[in-house]
C-alpha cells in the first residue's frame, strides 16, 4: 500500500420494481436519490466520503447506477420502470458479486473503505421463497475466527411498505444482535405508500448524514436515526421485536 | 463574515492530491461548550548545549481537522516537548484523543503533561535513553484515570469517581506516543527510544524516506476499522529503538497524517519528506501539517526534530 487515496462509506440503494410498484410509488422512489444528491451537496465532509450505487430489482436484478461520488457531474441518474415479479435472492446475488468487486477496485486504487451500508426497500412478499434466504446467507454471514464467509458483508437495513411482510423483512436486519445492530423500518397500515417512501427517503438522508457525523466522532460506518427523530407514519423495529 | 468570504480564505496553501470539497467548502464553527480549546497550537524553536551551541530543532503543530470544525467539535489531538533537567534528553509527546468521547482532548492532556513529568523525572541523570515502559504506562493508565475522574467531578459529575474505569474511558480516551531522544551524539548518531499505546505513530525520515518504528495500522486488513488502543484503559505498549542522524528527524504523529502517510511510500510520503528535509518556519509547518487531501479530515498533530549538524 502507498498513501492511502481516501476514507469511502459505500451505500447501496435496492428497490423493488416489480409491477406493484407502478405509478405513484416509483415515482417516489424516483426522487429518492436527487433528494440525496441535494443533501450532499450542503454537507462537503460527508460528499467527499459517500459513495452510492442503485440496484433495481423484479425477477432479476440491475445495477442501474454503479458505486459512484453522486456530486460527480457526469452521473446520469436512472430512470426506473417496472417489470415482473419480486424475487429477493436476485439483488441479493447482485449486491454480493457487486460490493466484492467494488471493494476490490476501491482498495486496488488505494482507498480505505468502511463497511458498506445496503437499504433495501420492498413493498411486497418475495416470489422466490427458499432462494432469497440463500442468497441472503451468502452475503452476510461471516465467521471471524474462522475466516469463513464474506468478510465485507454491509449492514442492511429493510425498508418495507405495503404488501411487505413485516416478518420477511425483518429478518433480512444485518446484524440483527451485538454492539452494533441495525433494525428495519415498516410504513404504517393506513399510511399512503408513495408518502411513505418518500419519509423513508428522509429516513435514509438522516442516516447517511449521521453516519457521516458519527464518522467525525471516531466509528466507522452507519448509524440510524434514534427512534424519536423519526418523521411520522413510519416506524422502526429491532430484529427481535413483536408485532401487535 | 459570510460563508463565501470565508471560502475564499480557506483555501489551503498545501493540497496533496485530490483537495477534496470540505478543504474548500467547510465553514470552521465552535464548540458550544468548550471554548477554551484553541483550534490550532504549534511551537518551533532551537534547543541549545550549555555553551549555546544548536543541538536540535523542533517544529510542532497541532491542527484542529475539517471534520471537528465542521461539526462544531474540539481537536482532540495533543503535543508536549520538553528537554529534561540535566539538558541531556529531549522528550516528545504526541496523543490523539478518542472521537468517540466527548472529553477525550482532557485525556489527551494529561497522557502528554504527566507522561512527560514521568519521563522528566526518570531520564534526569540517566546515563542512557532507557524506558521501563511497561510500568510506565501503567502507572500513566492511573495518572490518566485519576485526572479524568476529578475533570469529570469538576464539571459536575457528581458520581466521577464511582464510574468504572470503562464508563470513564466511554467519555475520554487517548492514544499516545512518547519518543526520548539523546542529544549527545554517539557515533554520529541520536539514540532514540520509543514507546506507544494505540495508532499514534513515530517515524525516522531521512534520505531513505520515512522509517516507521512500528507496524502500519490497518495493513493488510480487507475493511478499514479505526479501533485503537487508548489510556486510561491498561495496554500493552508497542516499544521501539533508533537512531537518528543529522539530515534526518524525528517524526511523531497522529493517524490525522499517519493515515494519508500510509507506508510513507505515496505521494504524501514524497510531498513532506521534500518539504520537511530541513526545517520550515514554524507558520509553515503548521499550515503543511493542515494539508488538504480528500477525505483527510481528521485532527492533524506533529512533532518533529532535527539533531543539529555537529
Amino acid at each position: 500500500m502507498e498513501s492511502e487515496r481516501g476514507k469511502l462509506l459505500p451505500f447501496y440503494l435496492v428497490v423493488d420494481v416489480s409491477y406493484s410498484m407502478q405509478g405513484k410509488k416509483l415515482d417516489a422512489v424516483g426522487r429518492i436519490i436527487p433528494t440525496i444528491v441535494d443533501a450532499l451537496a450542503k454537507a462537503p465532509i460527508l460528499s467527499d466520503k459517500v459513495r452510492f450505487a442503485m440496484i433495481d430489482f423484479a425477477d432479476d436484478a440491475q445495477v442501474r447506477l454503479p458505486l459512484c461520488d453522486l456530486l460527480d457531474e457526469h452521473i446520469v441518474l436512472p430512470s426506473l420502470a417496472t417489470r415482473g415479479g419480486t424475487a429477493f435472492g436476485a439483488p441479493l446475488r447482485l449486491l454480493r458479486t457487486e460490493i466484492e468487486s467494488n471493494i476490490k477496485q476501491l482498495k486496488a486504487d488505494g482507498f480505505a473503505v468502511h463497511r458498506p451500508a445496503v437499504f433495501f426497500l420492498s413493498d411486497g412478499e418475495p416470489t422466490d421463497p427458499g432462494a432469497w434466504e440463500s442468497a441472503f446467507t451468502d452475503l452476510t454471514y461471516y465467521d471471524k475466527e474462522k475466516r469463513q464467509g464474506f468478510p465485507m458483508y454491509p449492514n442492511v437495513i429493510p425498508f418495507g411498505v405495503e404488501g411487505a411482510v413485516p416478518t420477511t423483512l425483518q429478518r433480512m436486519i444485518h446484524p440483527a444482535t451485538g454492539s452494533k445492530p441495525m433494525r428495519m423500518y415498516l410504513a404504517d397500515h393506513n399510511q399512503d405508500p408513495a408518502a411513505a417512501i418518500t419519509t423513508m427517503a428522509e429516513i435514509l438522508i438522516s442516516s447517511i448524514l449521521k453516519s457521516g457525523q458519527s464518522m467525525a466522532m471516531g466509528n466507522s460506518g452507519i448509524l440510524l436515526p434514534p427512534d424519536e427523530d423519526l418523521p411520522g407514519g413510519v416506524k422502526s423495529f429491532g430484529a427481535d421485536d413483536d408485532f401487535v | 463574515m459570510s460563508a463565501e468570504d470565508m471560502t475564499q480564505q480557506c483555501v489551503p496553501r498545501y493540497v496533496i492530491g485530490e483537495p477534496g470539497r470540505a478543504a474548500a467548502l467547510v465553514v470552521p464553527r465552535p464548540s458550544a461548550d468548550l471554548w477554551g480549546r484553541k483550534d490550532t497550537v504549534l511551537d518551533g524553536f532551537q534547543v541549545d548545549s550549555p555553551n549555546g551551541a544548536a543541538l536540535a530543532y523542533v517544529r510542532a503543530a497541532s491542527v484542529r481537522g475539517l471534520s471537528h470544525r465542521a461539526y462544531a467539535k474540539v481537536r482532540q489531538d495533543a503535543y508536549g516537548v520538553r528537554v529534561t533537567g540535566d539538558g541531556r534528553y529531549l522528550v516528545v509527546a504526541v496523543a490523539d484523543g478518542l472521537s468517540a468521547g466527548a472529553l477525550s482532548h482532557v485525556a489527551a492532556d494529561t497522557a502528554v503533561n504527566r507522561g512527560i513529568r514521568r519521563l522528566n523525572a526518570l531520564l534526569t541523570g540517566a546515563d542512557q535513553a532507557a524506558v521501563e515502559w511497561a510500568p510506565f504506562f501503567r502507572d500513566l493508565a492511573a495518572d490518566v484515570e485519576r485526572d479524568c475522574r476529578d475533570d469529570l467531578f469538576d464539571r459536575g459529575v457528581a458520581d466521577a469517581n464511582s464510574r468504572t474505569l470503562p464508563e470513564i474511558a466511554a467519555t475520554m480516551a487517548t492514544t499516545v506516543s512518547f519518543a526520548v531522544l539523546d542529544l549527545i551524539p554517539f557515533d554520529s548518531g541520536h539514540r532514540v527510544v520509543m514507546g506507544t499505546v494505540g495508532d499514534t505513530s513515530v517515524w525516522v525520515l531521512g534520505d531513505g524516506g520515512w522509517q516507521p518504528t512500528q507496524p502500519v495500522k490497518n495493513d493488510g486488513a480487507d475493511l478499514h476499522s479505526s479501533a485503537t488502543h487508548a489510556l486510561p484503559l491498561p495496554a500493552e505498549p508497542v516499544r521501539a529503538a533508533g537512531w537518528v542522524r543529522p539530515g534526518e528527524a524525528l517524526v511523531v504523529m497522529t493517524d490525522g497524517v499517519g493515515d494519508p502517510l500510509g507506508h510513507g511510500t505515496g505521494e504524501v510520503g514524497a510531498r513532506l519528506a521534500q518539504l520537511w528535509r530541513t526545517p520550515p518556519h514554524e507558520l509553515e509547518f503548521t499550515a503543511q501539517v493542515g494539508f488538504a487531501r480528500k477525505t483527510y479530515d481528521d485532527d492533524r498533530t506533529v512533532v518533529a526534530v532535527w539533531p543539529a549538524r555537529g
